[in-house]
């Protein structure tokens, strides 16, 4: 065989070769371990070690009906697992609340003056956002990743993560989500019933930093199932700052909702 | 005995037709109020459970709990063997079983929903069910397809749907998530009462699928029997009998050893509650356990009505005496006539004593009189399937049941404080000198 015909042969393989190297690290590079990416989705919205308070509005349209306004002011301890949800709007339901301890979650009503059980899967109201849209998500503790692709969203290049619940305790069997690939943020998610039916897909069109992490300023849920109706939720009023152990307490609703 | 005395009484209140018609009108208007309210209270706590257990598919029920491997706790009957048998083993009769489970649902039609209790049922052989619902629409044959759906006439308008029609149901499963199912609606009934609009009838198989349960499992097994007061009797022989077969059982709290506090049923959530298992454990109660807060609302209404007769009459006793003590003044010198004839003091205080006694019995009785028609008169009156009432009648009307004995026990309530507010004046009566009273002038 000729000799520049080899060398050259060798020259192609090191090419290939030292490409290959090259690429490699980049194609590990730029698909980010799922589960990790799903802990800094966590992540984002824990204030682990910190108090949380925020006043949510919660618009929410059904067909042939009303908009109807929902406003709320929410307090979380994530450390305790604490939340408090006191109901500002409407006039009728003024004083409502919701109470988190732990695995218990309370319902009170000022009009009789009791507390029911209630549950983080139940629906904040009459809206299309369920309790646990308030609080630390947990995605990783709850999920385990079945996939991991890519995809676009708008004009955002995103990772497609279809989730799989670990239990049958976690309140959606399924849910997918749409992960910027730029920045860690949450833009889509899907949920989807134990047989497979999507039944809400939650939007994530603006976000807030606070705290240094990045919190969604602007939520849309729409009722898959219900086709038409829709709850809007924008957060304002958020803050850090620390609060006093008693708001936690159902004492402390009790007397607020007077 | 002497007549004469009781003749004489009798005459003296015919004299004064008046005083004596307002007197016996006034412990008439209080006897029927008692007797109306006795009445009702005697039918309420029957109707209630009858209707109740109408709507719930059993006299007597059986269930079970178990903790998920989270600690969740969950409703659930795995495997009923041990259970049929310990039926079969407890020496009862019983007219049919029902097998169900229950979940709470939002049927979504065209953009309409409502939400709705799902009693997943055996619908193609379930002949209890036949038996209670009357259909308007659609037909049993359609109701034995996996995704059928009976609903009542109310949600059908509700949601404007006709047999045929596919429904989507939200609901969650027995751990909580979320699903939905698809159903056709098979048939639709007639509005029992306001409480069984809400209770939609699905196949047990489906709605277990739905609700994470596997085929053969289920949350509740019914018992209907032929007569309502055989409950207790057959939830103890039952119980007896799984505790005989070794089946971990709640204890079984009954109606007898309810607290002020707690009713039969919450005594044992609550044990439910403050304990821990492994595997399942079963709870046996009665239809009458569950609504035995009803039972003190009867017992509040029976306090209420004695109450009310105390003071009520307590009110009429004081004009009666006042009216005796006036009646004697009017009488004095015809007592004195009686005396100087040689009539003893203790016949004349008998004599009025007499005259109470009569009232009291006529009024007693006239007052019972009433209350039976008036009675018969609300009894005629039909009420709407959806009114709030419709689980205290008994098929749309008020019923009433008023025992011989409580009656009985009313007159002689009446007839005792009758003479106790007489007697004073009928012993003044008595003590008059003859002279005196002869003397006296009006």
């Amino acid at each position: 065989m000729n000799v520049y015909f080899k060398k050259a042969i060798i020259s192609f393989l090191a090419l290939i070769v030292l490409g290959t190297a090259a690429i490699m690290p980049l194609a590990a590079q730029a698909k980010p371990d799922p589960l990790a990416l799903l802990k800094e989705i966590d992540r984002l919205s824990d204030f682990s070690g910190k108090d949380f308070s925020a006043v949510f509005t919660i618009v929410t349209q059904k067909p042939g009906e009303k908009d109807s306004v929902t406003q709320a002011r929410i307090f979380r301890r994530d450390t305790k697992k604490q939340f408090l949800i006191l109901i500002l709007l409407p006039e009728v339901n003024k004083g409502q609340g919701y109470l988190r301890e732990e695995d218990n979650v309370w319902f009170y009503d000022p009009t009789s003056r009791k507390f029911s059980h209630s549950s983080v899967k139940e629906n904040l109201q009459n809206t299309k956002a369920k309790n646990s849209d308030f609080t630390l998500s947990s995605f990783a503790e709850d999920y385990s990743v079945s996939s991991m692709t890519e995809g676009t969203l708008g004009k955002f290049p995103v990772w497609i993560l279809d989730l799989k619940a670990r239990t049958n305790e976690v309140a959606y069997e399924r849910v997918v989500l749409h992960i910027r690939k730029d920045r860690t943020m949450l833009l889509k998610r899907e949920d989807y019933s134990v047989n497979g039916r999507l039944m809400r897909t939650t939007a994530y069109p603006k976000y807030v930093e606070l705290d240094g992490k990045l919190l969604p300023s602007q939520i849309l849920i729409l009722d898959e199932i219900n086709k038409g109706e829709k709850s809007q939720i924008t957060m304002t009023e958020q803050s850090v700052a620390a609060l006093p152990d008693k708001v936690f307490t159902k004492a402390f609703l009790e007397q607020v909702s007077r | 005995m002497n007549v004469v005395l009781p003749r004489i009484a009798a005459r003296n209140l015919l004299r004064q037709k008046k005083r004596t018609v307002l007197l016996a009108g006034a412990i008439a208007f209080g006897i029927m109020i008692v007797t109306l309210i006795n009445g009702f209270a005697g039918s309420f706590i029957q109707n209630v459970s009858e209707n109740f257990a109408y709507l719930m598919g059993g006299h007597v029920f059986v269930s079970g709990s178990e903790y998920t491997a989270s600690g969740k706790r969950i409703s659930v009957i795995r495997d009923d063997s041990i259970i049929m048998s310990a039926l079969s083993g407890s020496g009862q009769t019983w007219s049919s079983l029902a097998k169900t489970s229950q979940a709470s649902a939002t049927i979504i039609f065209e953009g309409k929903s409502i939400r709705q209790n799902l009693t997943g049922i055996d619908l193609s052989h379930s002949t209890m069910l036949r038996q209670r619902l009357a259909l308007v629409k659609g037909s049993w044959e359609d109701a034995m397809q996996p995704d059928a759906l009976i609903i009542s006439q109310s949600v059908a308008n509700k949601l404007k749907v006709l047999p045929g029609d596919k429904v989507v149901a939200q609901l969650q499963t027995i751990t909580g998530q979320n699903n939905v199912g698809e159903f056709r609606v098979a048939a639709i009934t007639i509005d029992s009462s306001f409480v069984g609009s809400i209770m939609t009838y699905v196949q047990l198989g489906y709605l277990n699928s739905l609700i994470g349960l596997k085929p053969g499992e289920y949350m509740s097994l019914g018992i209907m029997l032929d007569r309502l007061d055989r409950s207790g009797k057959v939830a103890d022989a039952l119980y007896t009998s799984m505790k005989g077969l070794g089946i971990p059982l709640f204890d079984r709290v009954s109606s007898a050893q309810e607290s002020a506090s707690a009713t039969p049923f919450q005594q044992m959530i609550r044990e439910q509650n403050s304990e821990k298992w492994s595997g399942t454990k079963y709870r046996v109660y009665t239809i009458d356990d569950v609504l035995s807060q009803a039972r003190q609302i009867v017992v509040a209404l029976d306090t209420a009505s004695l109450a009310i007769l105390i003071v009520l009459f307590a009110i009429v006793m004081i004009g009666i005496s006042n009216t005796f003590r006036m009646a004697m003044y009017e009488r004095i010198r015809e007592i004195g006539t009686m005396r100087a004839m040689g009539v003893q003091r203790d016949e004349i205080r008998a004599m009025f004593l007499y005259e109470a006694l009569f009232l009291a019995f006529a009024g007693a009785v006239a007052g019972i009189v009433l209350a039976l028609i008036i009675m018969g008169i609300l009894g005629l009156i039909s009420f709407d399937s959806q009114s709030p009432i419709f689980l205290i009648l008994k098929q749309g009307h008020l019923s009433f049941y008023l025992p011989l004995l409580r009656a009985a026990a009313n007159i002689l309530i009446i007839a005792l404080l009758t003479l106790a507010a007489v007697y004073a004046p009928a012993n003044a009566a008595s003590k008059m000198r003859p002279a005196d009273a002869l003397r006296t002038v009006k």
